[in-house]
């Protein structure tokens, strides 16, 4: 298992790293428990919804730092609609690839930008407070990498059904006692779960 | 007589000393021959494997005939574990083993508690030691065996061995006794007549001999089931073919680590107390994992980095020549936070920041100088991109 060399030109040398004063957004995700977490920060043109400026903060492995570094990269001088569209996929590529348990990294930082440029858009009355449904369950779903193969759990058709009834949240996964990153998985959903306030309950099942 | 590389990983492997290769040099070219009997070519090896094993033996407090040389510690514990279960467990017999040992002795663990056998697992305070009262109170009328590791794979904490004997020689039935000396072994004086141990594993590459050879001790009496069966060269428990190059290649490495004892580990002890002033003066806001002083092996210094992460630190370290190890979860295969540490009460930014460095006979002042100075700066640099350092210290 190997780090191709933009990956690690991106961590020995990150782009836009550092502490932003008086930013327009920001954003923190992931937790020092999953043993990663990214802050991004944004100045927007408030004429031009464009990203004027983007800054991170990484606290985390080498392709979590790589990973954030690139999303800068992608993000920087485009507009929001533009910035919205980027996904861990796109800084995948721009990295040449990750292992696949390095995967998940590549979506903190996607997801953290995205999270920045909603908390911006929220703030600036640009767009509603988006209300809590299985579809943000489903969204958050498609964020949780499957550490085996390095492709979402969606993609890849591990989950069968996911129920939302009072705060209740029920996921019914595909996947194997014997599977080694069955915990692992699990223990992602929780996390992206659990910071929803509408959230009381999650009950994952297993076949 | 140095590569180029500062390797500061040697609880893993050990570079072979030299002299290693020159004694296993005649077994690879000249004497290639196998054990045997009446023609000189066999009674040769077998008068070679004899005087090896003694003198590996001698090390431990034995003789030739207490030992099975074999593949390796994983092996040794593998022959002993099963070994003794076969022998002396019955269906739904008691084990006990503590949740901070080395995975050789959980995984067989595991395995033995699908084969209908109970296990107690003793917990470990804050600086690994597991915990004697509990040993104490788990012990059962069908307890027959008892496993640990004599020193800590990752923190490097000396087991206190003696006070383990007398509690298990104190109960009203034998309890069979087997540790694990892989960490241990060419560190700290082990005696199995003074250990009151039954079987014990040992492994040359921890001690610069070469990898793939290791020993099992048997004290004389105890029976073991046996694991592999096969034609039988020297060895009776331990079939099949021999590598006598590699014992060779051990009882050389045993030489030269206890010929001359105390000074090298004294040597070592020096070198880590050094390593650990170091970082203690250079880094700030580190901690010690693991005991100081006497209690701790003396090659292993176990340290966590407050607000980054081991894994982006052994990279760096990695990019200027120097191995280290880490206990995170992103450099762990199954992305999962160093289970000892986080028994012995650590939370996870402190197992993710966790950095192990094992010394051996070839490792220098300079050679730590330099890491400490590396460490120092990536400590630094990673610390201005971390959001909890950023978090917590505003001002800079």
């Amino acid at each position: 298992m190997q780090y191709s060399q933009k990956v690690l030109d991106h961590f020995m040398h990150p782009k836009n790293v550092g502490k932003m004063e008086n930013p327009d957004a920001t954003a923190t995700e992931g937790s020092p428990a999953c043993g990663d977490q990214v802050t991004v920060y944004l100045k927007v043109d408030e004429e031009k919804h464009t990203i004027e400026d983007i800054s991170f903060l990484s606290y985390g492995c080498a392709s979590n730092i790589a990973t954030a570094s690139i999303i800068t990269e992608l993000a920087k001088g485009k507009s929001l609609d533009e910035a919205k569209a980027i996904t861990w996929r796109d800084a995948m590529e721009a990295l040449d690839g990750l292992p696949p348990v390095k995967v998940h990294c590549s979506v903190l930082a996607a997801d953290t930008l995205q999270t920045a440029i909603s908390n911006y858009e929220i703030a600036h009355g640009l767009k509603e407070v988006p209300n809590f449904s299985k579809d943000t369950i489903l969204e958050e779903l498609k964020k949780i990498i499957y550490p085996k193969v390095g492709e979402d759990i969606v993609s890849l058709k591990m989950v069968k059904y996911v129920g939302l009834t009072d705060g209740d949240v029920l996921i019914d996964l595909n996947m194997m006692s014997f599977d080694q990153w069955r915990d692992n998985v699990a223990e992602e959903i929780r996390e992206h779960l659990e910071k929803y306030p509408e959230v009381k309950n999650i009950q994952i099942n297993f076949p | 007589m140095k590569p180029g590389r500062i390797y500061l990983d040697n609880c893993i492997t050990t570079r072979p000393a030299p002299e290693v290769l020159e004694a296993m040099k005649p077994y690879f070219e000249e004497q290639y021959w196998y054990p045997g009997n009446f023609i000189s070519t066999g009674e040769a090896i077998n008068d070679a494997i004899l005087g090896f094993g003694s003198t590996v033996a001698k090390a431990i407090g034995t003789n030739a005939s207490e030992l099975h040389f074999c593949s390796g510690g994983t092996l040794a514990n593998n022959m002993a574990i099963k070994g003794l279960a076969t022998a002396y467990g019955k269906a739904g017999g008691h084990v006990i083993v503590s949740v901070v040992d080395y995975p050789d002795l959980l995984t067989n663990a595991a395995y033995l508690e699908k084969q209908g056998f109970e296990v107690s697992y003793l917990s470990a305070d804050g600086e690994g030691f597991i915990n004697l009262q509990e040993l104490k109170s788990a012990i059962r009328h069908d307890t027959f065996l008892f496993m640990t590791t004599a020193v800590n794979h990752v923190v490097g904490t000396i087991q206190p061995l003696a006070e383990i004997k007398a509690i298990l020689e104190a109960a009203d039935h034998k309890i069979y006794f087997h540790l694990d000396a892989g960490q241990a072994f060419g560190k700290i004086p082990l005696d199995v007549n003074a250990l009151g141990v039954d079987t014990m594993s040992i492994s040359a590459h921890k001690i610069h001999g070469p990898q793939g050879i290791g020993a099992l001790y048997q004290r004389s009496g105890i029976k073991l089931g046996q694991l592999i069966h096969g034609v039988k060269r020297v060895d009776n428990l331990q079939t099949g073919g021999l590598n006598i190059a590699l014992i060779a290649g051990f009882a050389k490495a045993v030489e030269l680590t206890f010929g001359d004892f105390a000074a090298s580990t004294a040597h070592l002890r020096e070198l880590s107390d050094y390593l650990l002033s170091r970082l203690e003066a250079e880094i700030p806001e580190i901690e010690l994992n693991g005991p100081r002083g006497d209690k701790r092996a003396p090659h292993n210094i176990n340290v966590s980095i407050d607000y980054i992460e081991g894994e982006a630190i052994t990279m760096m370290l990695d990019v200027l020549g120097i191995t280290v190890a880490t206990g995170s979860a992103c450099a762990s295969q199954g992305l999962k936070a160093n289970y000892v540490l986080m028994a012995m009460g650590k939370n996870h930014v402190q197992s993710h920041g966790s950095m192990k460095f094992t010394l051996s006979r070839y490792t220098t002042k300079e050679d730590i100088d330099e890491t400490v100075a590396a460490l120092a700066g990536i400590s630094k640099e990673l610390r201005e991109r971390s959001p909890l350092y950023n978090a917590t210290h505003k001002e800079r």
